[in-house]
């Protein structure tokens, strides 16, 4: 059965752990409300699940979809959420009332990536080959031509109506007003995971061949970064485009963007955990960095400090981190299902931020 | 020790199935699901085949093919099983096995690469074997012509020849010893209706290094001095053997007395004529007499036409070894006036003309390798031929080194560790490569220079 049940697991360490429970899977994703009142959890067996955050209490839970859930997404400023899933479909739901909105489909067997504009206007869903934009009442905005290789991933760029999409050998942006791509960024390459600068000045890239790559869009330079230990899909950019934290391995590479940019610098190293990480992610609008590894281990670190400032201790593996939209909670998915919430607002990180 | 650590670990094995277009790929995969009732099998397919699989848990995937460049590693991989395996290892409702139905196009090599480069498939899966489905009757249209029928057989740990109703036994042992001769490593079943027993596809530790040299006992199999062997009942009398003009103007022969043709041991009456054969010859002339016994003999066969003579006084079971298949000279023993036939015959080597590109060299020789000398050989040699080197496994002695040190490798990609100590038995050196164009004679030259 899809759903959530309360649990008790060993206390965090450090970090005060406000609440925690248990979906019946993998958490594969995580997003929180925009008023960040709400949490919306996805689970690999296709159960969503939506907790009050203050009370940790499970407001509503549903099957979204047949054979496993690959993602969900609450729409910006609105009480609406997409999920996608093994099944070839996009769903769009009312959280509360788990009223399914419309039904899409993605165009080929799993729809692995959603994502909504930065207004919500448009909700894009990549499956196989097939990039597909929506509008927020069901219908089809347009379809992009059929990409060469499955869609590895898809971001928008901040604060603008660009969208990137990335497969096998090249990276492309489009807008919601043409079927032609606005550029086109060749790589040859197997592309895992993209991440745009907040101020969308680069566009970076983790790779399967455990490089990183940077892009600056303008010009279409590029930089790549090498030595990882293993493949890269952990790219975080912190809320000021200076810092770009990258995993590839146990220990987290990060670097310096800012002056002439990161070529031919020596990046900081942060080191604490000792299994291969899964998550890396910034605060949205604090200087907090959060990692998590697959040894089920956390740590908060901040600035170019060398020892976290907080870790904590999960049963499994780290699958998912959210941070939420204020920076004081921290969302935790685990590969057994666990899900909880950190609180880091009376850290004294908070307070000196 | 070796199989408990194989059932300890908690990784789930998967097999790669592959095989041309009709070999018989789905029937073996739905038998496995319906022998194997009960666990909780994956199964990812390339192709959907006219026959659909009887499972739940079928998963449609597009080849995607990716090339990595990793230094002065160049690898293939196939990108759509990274994504679809990784999703597959985050359910909570793990799988006891996961099966991988290729294309009949497909190429092994990507498939098998997969699982050496990333290191997440590494920590949760174990590439158990591949088990390459041929078609005994059809095979022989492509085997010739097509790069993805050999490659496919080339990297099997499993060679199943299906459909052998379609064929005559001769037939089937000429297949057996052309696809043996590609690959000697390869354990090898027949079939009809893809009927093998389980335990000889699934978990055989193909690419487990601790049993990188528990294969088949043929797969050291010698390279024979010889290439037929036919054995007669022979009364005692006079023979008279004749042969035509044919590839070669000498021919060296041996007629070994074997016993009864009922009792008589096949495996040591071999042994004998190989040491046999790398004694001296006596030359024959035509019409001379030859005798049964130790003794090799060197036709010569200088004329259009020409006769030897075997005199036989014991009646019994006597082997006839010969350099060359007998067709090659339309040799044929008569006596009197009628034909005597071999009541078992067997050839020891795949036909001259097939002299395949895909071949294995197989490396077997005592002493302590420098392990500097070795490394230096290896990574020269997988620079340059390892897009020709299917698969490769083997067992070395290393120079100061108490351990067996064990490694196997897909093309370029090379992964080896020290294994147990060496036991009482001899230390030694025991490899073989499996791939296309490969050169015995520099292979071989090649690893003596590494012994210290």
């Amino acid at each position: 059965m899809p759903g959530v049940a309360q649990q008790a697991i060993p206390a965090a360490h450090n970090l005060p752990e406000r609440w925690s429970a248990v979906m019946d899977d993998c958490v594969v994703s995580i997003a929180w409300s925009p008023d960040g009142e709400h949490l919306s959890a996805a689970s690999a067996s296709g159960s969503v699940c939506i907790v009050n955050v203050e009370s940790g209490s499970l407001e509503r839970s549903f099957q979204a979809h047949d054979f496993g859930a690959t993602s969900v997404k609450w729409r910006p400023a609105s009480e609406e959420i997409a999920t996608a899933g093994q099944d070839g479909r996009i769903r769009l739901w009312n959280p509360h009332s788990g009223e399914l909105l419309h039904e899409l489909d993605g165009g080929s067997a799993w729809v692995e990536h959603l994502a909504w504009s930065s207004s919500g206007t448009h909700l894009a869903s990549a499956a196989g080959g097939k990039l597909r934009l929506w509008n927020p009442n069901g219908s089809l905005a347009r379809e992009y031509p059929q990409h060469p290789n499955t869609i590895a991933a898809i971001a928008w760029r901040p604060n603008a109506s660009e969208l990137a999409s990335a497969c096998y050998g090249q990276i492309q942006i489009w807008r919601p007003d043409s079927d032609q791509p606005e550029k086109a960024l060749q790589w040859k390459g197997s592309m895992l995971a993209l991440a745009w600068s907040p101020d969308g000045q680069y566009l970076c890239h983790g790779n399967q061949d455990a490089t990183v790559h940077f892009w600056i869009v303008r010009s279409a330079k590029e930089l790549q970064m090498w030595g990882y230990p293993t493949k890269v899909r952990e790219l975080a950019w912190d809320r000021r485009s200076r810092y770009l934290a990258t995993g590839g391995g146990s220990q987290i590479t990060v670097w310096d963007c800012s002056g002439r940019g990161p070529a031919n610098t020596k990046p900081i190293v942060l080191k604490y955990h000792e299994d291969l990480l899964s998550q890396l992610v910034y605060q949205r609008n604090g200087p907090l960095l959060a990692s998590g590894c697959i040894g089920g281990r956390i740590a908060i670190w901040e600035g170019k400090n060398r020892q976290p400032l907080f870790t904590a201790a999960m049963p499994s593996a780290i699958a998912q981190l959210a941070w939420s939209g204020d920076g004081t909670r921290l969302c935790v998915g685990c590969e057994d299902g666990t899900l909880t919430v950190l609180e880091t607002s009376e850290s004294p990180a908070a307070a000196r931020r | 020790m070796e199989a408990l650590v194989e059932n300890d670990d908690p990784r789930v094995p998967v097999t790669i199935l592959t095989g041309f277009l009709g070999s018989g790929k789905t029937t073996l995969l739905n038998r496995i699901l319906s022998e194997q009732h009960g666990k909780r099998i994956a199964v990812i397919e390339n192709e959907f085949g006219e026959v659909g699989v009887d499972q739940e848990l079928v998963i449609g995937a597009e080849e995607e093919i990716f090339e990595m460049n990793n230094g002065c590693i160049c690898c293939t991989v196939r990108g759509d099983l990274i994504r679809i395996l990784g999703n597959l290892m985050k359910r909570r409702d793990k799988f006891d096995y996961i099966l991988i139905e290729t294309t009949g196009m497909a190429d092994p090599g990507p498939v098998a690469q997969t699982f050496f480069v990333d290191d997440e498939m590494q920590t949760k899966l174990r590439l158990d074997g591949i088990v390459t489905l041929v078609d005994a009757k059809h095979v022989w249209l492509h085997l010739d012509t097509s790069n993805e029928v050999k490659e496919q057989i080339a990297f099997a740990d499993v060679l199943v020849l299906n459909k052998t109703d379609l064929v005559t036994n001769d037939e089937l042992e000429k297949l057996e010893s052309r696809v043996r001769a590609m690959n000697r490593a390869a354990k090898i079943c027949r079939s009809l209706n893809a009927e093998v027993e389980i335990a000889n596809v699934l978990n055989v530790g193909g690419f487990n290094l601790g049993r990188a040299m528990e294969v088949d006992p043929k797969f050291m199999e010698p390279e024979y001095p010889f290439e037929w062997r036919g054995v007669y009942t022979l009364p005692s009398g006079r023979y008279t053997y004749c042969l035509k003009r044919g590839p070669d103007p000498a021919m060296n022969i041996a007629l070994l007395p074997v016993g009864n043709v009922r009792t008589h041991n096949a495996q040591a009456s071999v042994m004998d004529a190989v040491l046999l054969f790398s004694e001296d010859a006596i030359a024959v002339s035509p019409n001379e007499t030859i005798r049964p016994g130790r003794q090799l003999h060197r036709l010569a066969l200088t004329e259009d036409s020409q006769n030897f003579t075997f005199a036989v006084d014991a009646p019994g079971a006597y082997a006839l070894y010969t350099q060359h298949k007998p067709e090659e000279f339309q040799a044929a023993l008569f006596s009197d006036s009628s034909m005597a036939c071999p009541v078992e015959e067997k050839d020891f080597k795949p036909d001259h003309e097939h002299d395949d590109e895909v071949s294995s060299v197989g490396i077997t020789t005592p002493g302590d390798l420098d392990k500097k000398k070795f490394n230096k050989w290896m990574s020269e040699l997988l620079r340059n031929q390892g897009t020709d080197i299917f698969r490769m496994k083997g067992v070395l002695s290393l120079k100061g080194e108490d351990n067996r040190f064990v490694f196997q490798g897909v093309h370029m990609l090379f992964d080896g560790r020290p294994d147990r100590p060496w036991r009482e038995e001899e230390r030694h050196n025991q490899l073989i490569f499996i791939g296309r164009n490969l050169d015995r004679a520099r292979l071989k030259e090649g690893f003596h220079s590494c012994l210290a």
